[in-house]
């Protein structure tokens, strides 16, 4: 590498490991670590309304469970579409917890963190189970079987009274060194916790993808007997690539029961699947960044259509049901764009902004 | 010169145009912040349109004829689109507003929130009868009987007036949902409890558009009557396909035939629109007043309607009324604590809630019977009318009753 370690500008590579770098320039460094002290900082600084404050949480979430999706559609080339199910194993597994020991329990108060691992391994195991129809199936027919897995998820959910038939099971509320989190500082102290989980899964698929494990994703989606003839093993390697995916659901799920301190059947719906599907196409299948991207795009979408179809619903006829229409009409019209207009999705033009700033000072 | 005084006088004129509106808008009164959640969009909008409009009037009403003095009520109303997330987003945006009291709707984000409700003990009026709103909970207060005392009742009702030996044979047409199967529970208590009636099958109905199958099956099973807690659409399927098979009873009770019984969301003007015809003999219970029966609380609330322009279809609905209604109790609680010199807030209001009973219980016009809440007590409307459809309109059946199975079971 050049001795200049804070532009890109004329850099090149003279080893391996030169190229592994998480970041390319100093510079980079510099902008990400400053990116990461304002996002820590800005809620010391500001106090934002605990309704603002869900949303943004709840967009955190979202990044979480869409980065899992991405692992392994975006990555892998597995359709799921039963993700949101896979999202509902890491919350109903602190459901089940809080149905068995008690929602104000040591184990749900106090081990919270070791409780969000532990729901995302049991996503990952739900998920290494799902993934086994992979070995056998492609394309839509894998989309068929991960559909199933919804089906057969909300169905239990549904109709078993462990699980409360789908409404509410309550979660205690959380401690802290600084003693029990009330209702006041509850959505900052859980922006704090997602944020963190975020960064540290972020930074776990960037090197994940610097690995012969990461590659073989890649390798496995562009050509599975190319893959195989390199060496590689496609089966084993969907089965993780859903194992992945399901422990970022799983880890996902269990801060949603948290945030929202109850588990309900109707946050994991095939309604939500298809909600975080979009959300990975909008952001851009196969990057990182599309992870971020796609779920605050769409998230931002959904919250200004409410509004529009709320106040439509004041003045259409109700009969008509238009201001419901609305809301799906939108985000199926934001999906059928992106696919046409933008395949590679929001993550594209952050790729085109950023080669433009990379060339900088010298663009030709 | 001359141009310049017009315009000199034009803006004084504008400037205290504006301040005539602004003083006259809250002449140094207070303003009691309340919050309502309900889905105007999405599933169930069909009710909570109406019943949107219905507490938006009264409220518009409250504030426009000084019924608080020169205080006013500021109630927002969001869409939820019936779901909780979205509910539970509104209710904490309301709580950074500083509410007094907040207005809930469904089921689903009634239980969900009510660790909430605990929490910030603030009262609150949902759409939602759900029995189990009240278990360990003290915040949440039920405008009428539950769902679970409405099924009981009406189950009372098929075995009073029962025709045919023996016991009455009863099939459950519910919606797929502890919504729906709460109720259940309690009717096969009652019936353990004595009460004269079997039930042969409970149906968890499905988004099936036809019924033909499970109409026949339960023929088959001699089942007399058909009881649903649902809502309308599938009511109405069932209704039609049984009118179309020629299985709906001519009269109430008739042998070998179905007759059909509901509890509140099941009826109304909607499902004579959605079913027509077929509808006719339906039995439905409820504790508002319907437009089809005139009286002096229908009156008022078709003038309110008019008043504000609604459409005849929301005017005559019954979710109407019922939003009314909650914020005819709303408005009561507020002037009641007002009157008593108390502070208006969250506490007071809970206070003055529970004290709504004997002598100091609330008959609004929009309900059959009067609102009574205690300490023990959280379900406001006891009473319940029987209503059936005759001529295509709900009209009354006898005085309104009240169930005498759900003291024995609770």
């Amino acid at each position: 590498m050049s001795a200049n370690k804070w532009l890109a500008t004329g850099n090149f590579f003279t080893t391996y490991k030169q190229e592994q770098r998480t970041f390319l320039t100093n510079l980079d460094q510099s902008f990400f670590t400053l990116f990461l002290v304002l996002l820590f900082g800005w809620p010391l600084l500001f106090e934002l309304s605990n309704k603002s404050m869900l949303v943004i949480d709840n967009i955190l979430i979202a990044i979480v469970a869409v980065m899992g999706l991405n692992l392994v559609t975006g990555f892998a080339g597995l359709i799921s579409i039963g993700h949101a199910a896979f999202v509902g194993i890491g919350a109903y597994t602190v459901a089940s917890f809080c149905r068995t020991i008690g929602d104000s329990h040591i184990i749900i108060t106090h081990f919270w963190p070791l409780l969000i691992i532990f729901s995302g391994f049991m996503g990952a195991i739900f998920g290494a189970i799902v993934g086994l129809p992979a070995l056998r199936l492609k394309h839509l027919y894998l989309a068929i079987a991960t559909l199933s897995f919804q089906m057969i998820f909300q169905w239990v959910i549904n109709f078993m009274s462990f699980f409360n038939q789908g409404q509410t099971i309550f979660v205690g509320r959380v401690f802290w060194f600084t003693g029990k989190v009330g209702r006041k500082d509850h959505y900052v102290f859980w922006y704090f916790v997602i944020l963190t989980v975020v960064v540290i899964l972020g930074f776990g698929i960037r090197n994940l993808l610097k690995t012969r494990y990461g590659r073989s994703l890649i390798a496995v989606r562009d050509n599975d007997r190319a893959a195989d003839a390199m060496g590689m093993n496609p089966g084993l390697t969907k089965v993780y690539a859903f194992a992945l995916s399901g422990f970022f659901a799983g880890v996902a799920g269990a801060l949603h029961a948290y945030l929202y301190r109850g588990v309900g059947f109707e946050s994991f719906t095939l309604h939500e699947s298809i909600g975080y599907l979009a959300m990975a196409i909008v952001g851009g299948l196969g990057t990182l960044n599309g992870c971020f991207w796609g779920p605050v795009a769409i998230k931002f979408l959904d919250l200004q259509v409410e509004s529009l179809a709320e106040l439509a619903g004041q003045y259409l006829p109700s009969s008509m049901n238009l201001a419901t229409a609305l809301k799906p009409f939108t985000f199926g019209l934001v999906i059928v764009l992106f696919l046409m207009f933008e395949p590679r999705g929001i993550a594209n033009w952050w790729r085109i902004a950023k080669s433009y700033t990379k060339k900088w000072p010298f663009r030709y | 010169m001359k141009n310049k005084n017009v315009l000199f006088l034009n803006a004084l004129l504008v400037l205290a145009v504006m301040f005539a509106f602004t003083a006259t808008a809250n002449a140094g009164g207070k303003v009691y912040k309340l919050g309502m959640s309900l889905a105007i969009t999405g599933p169930t909008s069909d009710a909570g349109n109406p019943y949107a409009k219905g507490t938006e009037d009264y409220f518009k009403f409250v504030n426009e004829t000084k019924m608080l003095g020169d205080d006013t009520i500021d109630c927002t109303i969001r869409d939820d689109q019936y779901k909780t997330d979205i509910t539970k987003r509104n209710f904490e945006e309301y709580l950074d507003d500083g509410i007094v009291m907040y207005l809930n709707y469904s089921t689903g984000s009634t239980l969900g929130l009510k660790r909430d409700f605990e929490e910030e003990k603030i009262a609150v009026l949902p759409a939602s009868y759900h029995a189990g709103n009240l278990d360990d909970s003290n915040y949440i207060f039920l405008p009428v009987a539950s769902y679970s005392e409405q099924l009981v009742a009406l189950s009372e009702y098929v075995v009073k007036n029962h025709k045919g030996e023996g016991k009455a044979k009863v099939a459950m047409f519910i919606h797929p949902s502890a919504f729906g199967r709460g109720p259940v529970d309690d009717a096969k208590k009652a019936v353990a409890a004595g009460l004269n009636m079997e039930i042969v099958e409970v149906v968890e109905h499905g988004k099936d558009l036809d019924n033909s199958a499970m109409l026949k099956r339960l023929m088959s099973k001699d089942v007399q009557y058909v009881l649903s807690h649902t809502v309308q659409s599938p009511v109405a399927t069932m209704l039609k396909d049984s009118a179309r098979l020629g299985l709906t009873a001519g009269s109430y009770g008739e042998a070998g035939k179905l007759t059909f019984l509901g509890v509140h969301y099941t009826g109304g003007n909607d499902l004579i629109a959605l079913a027509g015809d077929a509808c006719k003999g339906y039995v439905w219970t409820c504790s508002f007043n319907l437009t089809s029966e005139k009286n002096e609380g229908t009156t008022k609330q078709l003038a309110l309607a008019k008043k504000y322009g609604r459409d005849d279809k929301a005017a005559n609905s019954h979710n109407y009324a019922a939003g009314i209604m909650v914020a005819q109790v709303a408005t009561e609680a507020i002037k009641r604590a007002k009157d008593a010199g108390l502070e208006i807030n969250k506490e007071n209001l809970y206070k003055t809630l529970n004290g709504m009973n004997g002598k100091n219980s609330y008959s609004p016009y929009t309900t059959i019977g009067p609102v009574t809440y205690s300490e023990t007590d959280r379900a406001g409307v006891d009473a319940l009318q029987i209503y059936s459809v005759q001529d295509g309109a709900f009209k009354k059946v006898g005085e309104p009753i009240q169930s005498e199975y759900m003291t024995k079971i609770k």
